[in-house]
């Protein structure tokens, strides 16, 4: 250990800066060390709001969290550059004592900076009766820091830690990376200007990639280049990015530290929950896990609300009761257009209202239920990082991998979020795959519904000609978004039993919104059917599709209408297939091939006017005229190498 | 609200996304500024009120984080 901090002239007037990871108490910290008189402001140029008030007449400000020095956000970025802007009086973390090793993580990097330092461990209570005892000395001696234990929500140890703020010091320990990124940081850092403050943490900014920093510090083109060189160089001696490599090292000097001061009671840190959750985001045992898992939601949504419910709601509701009465009602109006248009084969209440309700509605019910259960649980994070590996094998890049989990919950939001990515292409591209390959929760469960109507091997080949296309696109994606991968950060909650009344709560606005936004879309797609029906466009729209439908893909002419609605809402057109499945009007085979078709197809309406605001009119016109004939094109191969093979299911 | 996929703790009232969203008018979508993550806003929702008042259910928070795992 040595320190190679440079000493750094500290401004009379620079503020105290608190920083730490989210969610450890931070803004409580800062209530209790200013009072109630704070000031709140965005920093300059963006929308992030920072606060700031004075301790013992010092000015103190409180940064948005963050988990490293390498910012992933709008937030991180502010709190990293009011780090960089100019020298603090010192840097205050405030870190989680149940989760010393994110915290630790952030201290060293924070320790790379040289800024006069304190830690503060805050939560202390909550990690004594979880069994984490901490040796705060030792590691003060080992780090040669200050640390003071506090538990914000009580105001302990607030008075040592203002007592400490006069005597603060830079952080003596110093992580020794591998030779080729000490090499590396050395050669980085005598090209950056002399005496540079924090040199040694801007170097490993810049070969992490952080081109903001280059920028702003690298100096003229010609040393940007030479450093770019040198970063390249770095990073072709390792199988993974250098942001990563960097953070494996770290990781691996935090483990060492905190085996030195950490002492976990087993009586008290290591429930079933604990090791259900280790075990659920396992390399190896997390697999068997996720497959339970998928097996159980499949029985759930596709046996008994596909089956059980949704067999009730048409047999018994509907078909038995609302239908007729509907019907009954409906024969007092005189004029039989408006009869045809609420009770016809295209009625608003035979069709719209009937899929809805007596189909989709019990299907997104179950789905919803057992959706709860899997973020009530814990679960639901986990599996994110169980997806996280399989994207990455794709070799996707880092950031791509949210949006795309994401879109698993609502493709629509998931487009949103593409804003995170870095260029135009890559938020392009991961707008296209999420529009083309990943289904939506409400679109999940009518297709596990429909699955349950297939036989085994009819759902392993839909399921695997999805994969195929996922893994298609993903290939294509890494090939046209090369950039750095960069990590996949989650908290990862205790693994708990869910409460029912929650689940039953959530599930129900979660069921309230979904009717809300779907139904007037429901409605609207049985008119245009109804419209194209009576005007005889119907029957010329499926005498010009049969080629396709009836030759392309081998299918009735009648799925064209449930084709059509799919464009508005690919549940819909899913709900659609699912009766006709129901009436005996598609075989097994048709089913997966029309399956395949729909799930290829654009999500929904809202999706298309998400892509036109975030991409423009031009794009989205694209990309949706690429997506309908691709999925036309995936479906017509299917067919044709069923018919080739003799494949009959 | 914590999210239920990050941990990331955030003000529901005051959601960014709904300036930049052609839909937001009378969003019932909550979304977390850190990973983008959704959930629908029960205090929106007539039937969730309607089934806390029956069955007289507390609104509860999600328990906060406390393990990271890096990929």
């Amino acid at each position: 250990m040595n320190c190679h901090s440079p000493a750094v002239a500290i401004d009379p007037d620079s503020p105290i800066v608190l920083v730490g990871n989210p969610n450890v108490g931070k803004s409580a910290i800062f209530g209790a060390l200013t009072g109630r008189y704070v000031e709140v402001s965005n920093f300059p140029g963006t929308t992030v709001e920072v606060s700031a008030g004075k301790v013992g007449g010092l000015p103190l400000i409180d940064t948005p969290g963050i988990y490293s020095l390498y910012p992933r956000s709008d937030d991180e970025r502010v709190a990293r550059n009011i780090l960089l802007s100019r020298p603090p009086r010192a840097v205050v973390q405030v870190a989680d004592a149940r989760n010393l090793r994110r915290g630790l993580l952030l201290t060293l990097q924070l320790a790379e900076l040289g800024h006069p330092f304190i830690l503060d461990l805050n939560m202390t209570d909550e990690a004594r009766a979880r069994g984490i005892v901490i040796d705060t000395q030792r590691l003060s001696q080992i780090i040669g820091a200050e640390i003071v234990e506090t538990v914000a929500t009580r105001k302990e140890g607030i008075d040592a830690l203002r007592a400490r703020l006069d005597a603060p010091r830079p952080i003596g320990y110093r992580i020794h990376y591998d030779g080729a990124i000490e090499s590396a940081v050395d050669s980085v850092t005598a090209l950056l200007p002399a005496d540079l403050p924090g040199a040694r943490a801007l170097a490993l900014m810049i070969l992490a990639g952080d081109d903001s920093i280059l920028a702003q510090y690298g100096g003229g083109p010609d040393r940007i280049e030479a450093i770019r060189a040198i970063a390249a160089q770095t990073a072709a001696r390792y199988d993974q990015p250098l942001n990563y490599v960097i953070t494996q090292q770290r990781f691996k000097c935090v483990d060492c530290l905190l085996a030195q001061v950490i002492r976990v009671s087993p009586s008290n840190g290591k429930g079933w929950a604990e090791s259900f959750g280790r075990l659920a985001v396992h390399p190896v045992w997390g697999w068997p896990i996720l497959v339970v898992v998928l097996v159980g939601l499949y029985l759930f949504v596709g046996k008994f609300g596909a089956g059980v419910l949704v067999d009730w709601m048409e047999s018994v509701l509907f078909d038995a009761w609302i239908l007729p009465a509907a019907k009954s009602l409906a024969a007092f109006i005189p004029v039989p257009l408006i009869v045809d248009l609420l009770v016809g084969d295209y009625g608003l209440i035979t069709m719209a209202l009937s899929y809805g309700i007596a189909i989709v509605m019990p299907i997104v019910l179950t789905f919803f239920i057992a959706f709860g259960l899997l973020e009530d649980s814990g679960y639901l994070p986990r599996l994110a990082v169980m997806l996280d590996r399989p994207f990455k094998a794709m070799g996707l890049n880092g950031k791509a991998v949210l949006p795309m989990v994401l879109g698993l919950g609502c493709d629509t939001m998931a487009t949103l979020t593409t804003r995170i990515l870095d260029t135009r292409k890559e938020r392009v591209m991961v707008t296209l795959l999420l529009a083309l390959g990943v289904p939506c929760s409400a679109q999940l469960g009518v297709l596990l519904g429909m699955m349950s109507m297939l036989s085994p091997a009819a759902v392993a080949m839909w399921a695997g000609v999805v994969a195929v296309t996922m893994f298609a696109v993903g290939w294509l994606a890494a090939r046209l978004l090369p950039g750095q991968r960069s990590d996949f950060i989650l908290e990862l909650p205790p693994i708990r039993m869910p409460l029912l009344g929650n689940i039953l709560i959530k599930t129900a606005a979660r069921l309230e919104w979904y009717l809300k936004e779907v139904l007037p879309l429901f409605l609207l797609g049985t008119f245009i059917l109804f419209a194209l029906d009576r005007t005889g466009m119907l029957a010329a729209l499926e005498r010009v599709a049969a080629p396709l439908i009836t030759g392309g893909l081998g299918l009735p002419a009648q799925t064209t209408g449930a084709f059509i609605i799919g464009f508005l809402r690919r549940d819909y057109g899913a709900a659609g297939l699912f009766h006709m499945a129901r009436d005996g009007l598609l075989n097994d085979t048709q089913l997966v091939i029309s399956l395949v078709v729909v799930t290829l197809f654009v999500p929904c309406i809202a999706n298309v006017m998400v892509m036109v605001k975030e991409h423009g009119w031009k794009t989205a016109a694209w990309t949706v005229a690429f997506i309908f004939p691709f999925a036309f094109g995936v479906g017509a191969a299917l067919h044709v190498v069923f018919r080739a093979l003799g494949i009959v299911f | 609200m914590i999210c239920s996929l990050c941990g990331y703790e955030y003000d529901e009232t005051n959601m960014a996304c709904h300036a930049a969203c052609p839909m937001s008018n009378g969003c019932a979508i909550l979304c977390c500024p850190n990973c983008g993550y959704q959930v629908v806003d029960e205090s929106k929702s007539g039937l969730a009120k309607l089934l806390r008042r029956l069955w007289k259910i507390e609104p509860t928070k999600p328990q906060k984080p406390a393990e990271e795992n890096t990929q």
